[in-house]
């Protein structure tokens, strides 16, 4: 069990790295729009010890749209705060951010004090291919030609007014001439 | 009308296909043909006079060069940064900025032509081609990459309109490429061609790719959203090329 919540909390972290969002430490600039419930940011994970974390999901110190309540958090009632995160048990979302690619919320369920699941909703657009550009089209190996044709001009290494002479745009050249 | 002019130590041929009087055909080839030698006075390294060799004895300052120095200073710097430092035109020691003088110099001959009235023309300026319009058949120019080992033959033949056409390979004037990684002669590649909009920037790229070596292979595919596609012959006889290169049909 802790073993695969490490594993989809690993995963989440990477996805939200991937595009940009930082669940700890500073406060990430939130949009206008969209009011989160709990700003993860500011909610110490990685807080001091002695600081007393809040019990209510709702209300933390991001500053920022105080209190509309759609964030859809429930908020179980059991245990609370001992150990692990510090968060009383319920789901917490972070702040939508934007980025070129769309918005992305963040989303963990705390039980026990600990972290059990992890979520994140991305943009699902046709947009959402920037994030994987196509593969770059390779240069494709091919049998080395050796033909004569009729051109206009030959394209090579820089000629000396000497090797000119006997290059193939010498031959071009005089037959315009 | 056609003219070959030997000029910046090699041959430039210009091949004007406008349906213009002949007098005018003649005054825009004389007005390319002075543009050429300007650029040769000014940024030749084997004359003691060019400015570049005076800039090089740091006779003048930066401050004190020309417009057209400047320019060819910053772009040689910006190519620096764009090819990780495979472009460079101090790789040799002293400054040398010839390898985006050539494609630079065929690139504004062109341009010039353009504003003057010709709209189909082809300059090559020792292998460095700039082609507008069609020829005096109303086809596309027909241009063939020359062979890397037989002087007489073509690796492949392109069909382009507005377009540049730049080959860096080591066959003719031998280890004059430097890899900057190595610090000796460029090794694995032996002919680069570059096809895109800009004869400078082309001239450049191709010229980076063969300092590269073979990761150079892989580097070119990334000019390919930029409008530059390539054909390579490695050192020992692979061809590679990226799949939008205006081959003849």
């Amino acid at each position: 069990m802790r073993r695969s919540t490490a594993a989809a909390v690993g995963t989440l972290t990477g996805a939200a790295l991937i595009v940009g969002v930082r669940l700890s430490v500073s406060a990430p600039a939130v949009p206008t729009a969209a009011p989160p419930a709990v700003d993860l940011a500011g909610s110490g994970q990685d807080a001091d010890p002695t600081k007393k974390p809040s019990k209510k999901p709702a209300g933390s110190d991001s500053g920022s749209d105080s209190g509309s309540g759609d964030s859809g958090s429930e908020n179980s009632g059991s245990s609370g705060e001992a150990g692990g995160t510090g968060l009383a048990d319920g789901v917490y979302k972070g702040s939508a951010v934007k980025n070129p690619y769309g918005t992305i919320q963040v989303s963990i369920k705390v039980q026990g004090g600990k972290i059990t699941a992890a979520d994140a909703t991305y943009p699902t657009t046709a947009d959402s291919a920037t994030i994987n550009p196509p593969a770059i089209a390779a240069l494709k190996q091919e049998t080395l030609q050796a033909q004569s044709a009729d051109v206009n001009a030959v394209s090579g290494a820089t000629f000396t007014s000497e090797s000119y002479v006997k290059s193939l745009q010498a031959a071009i050249d005089e037959a315009n001439a | 009308m056609h003219h070959a002019e030997h000029v910046m130590g090699t041959v430039v041929s210009i091949d004007l296909a406008d349906d213009l009087p002949a007098a005018t055909l003649q005054s825009m080839i004389g007005d390319v043909c002075a543009w050429l030698h300007e650029v040769d006075r000014r940024f030749s390294t084997y004359r003691d006079d060019s400015e570049v060799s005076r800039f090089r004895r740091r006779e003048i300052d930066l401050a004190d060069c020309s417009p057209d120095m400047r320019h060819v200073l910053e772009a040689c710097a910006d190519l620096w940064r764009e090819t990780d430092g495979y472009f460079d035109a101090y790789a040799a020691g002293p400054l040398d900025p010839s390898g985006y003088v050539k494609g630079w110099s065929v690139e504004i001959a062109s341009a010039r032509l353009a504003q003057a009235g010709s709209a189909h023309h082809c300059v090559n300026g020792g292998g460095d081609i700039r082609a507008r319009g069609l020829t005096a058949e109303g086809k596309p120019w027909r241009v063939g990459i020359r062979h890397p080992w037989e002087a007489d033959k073509l690796s492949w033949v392109l069909a382009v309109t507005d377009c540049a056409v730049a080959t860096s390979g080591s066959y003719e004037r031998g280890e004059h490429v430097f890899n900057p990684r190595s610090g000796g002669p460029a090794r694995g590649l032996r002919s680069v061609t570059v096809v895109g909009p800009d004869l400078a920037l082309a001239d450049a790229y191709a010229t980076a790719a063969l300092a590269m070596g073979e990761p150079g292979i892989g580097w070119l595919a990334k000019l390919v959203p930029d409008g530059y596609e390539s054909a390579v012959v490695t050192d020992d006889g692979r061809a590679f090329s990226s799949p939008g290169l205006p081959a003849a049909v």
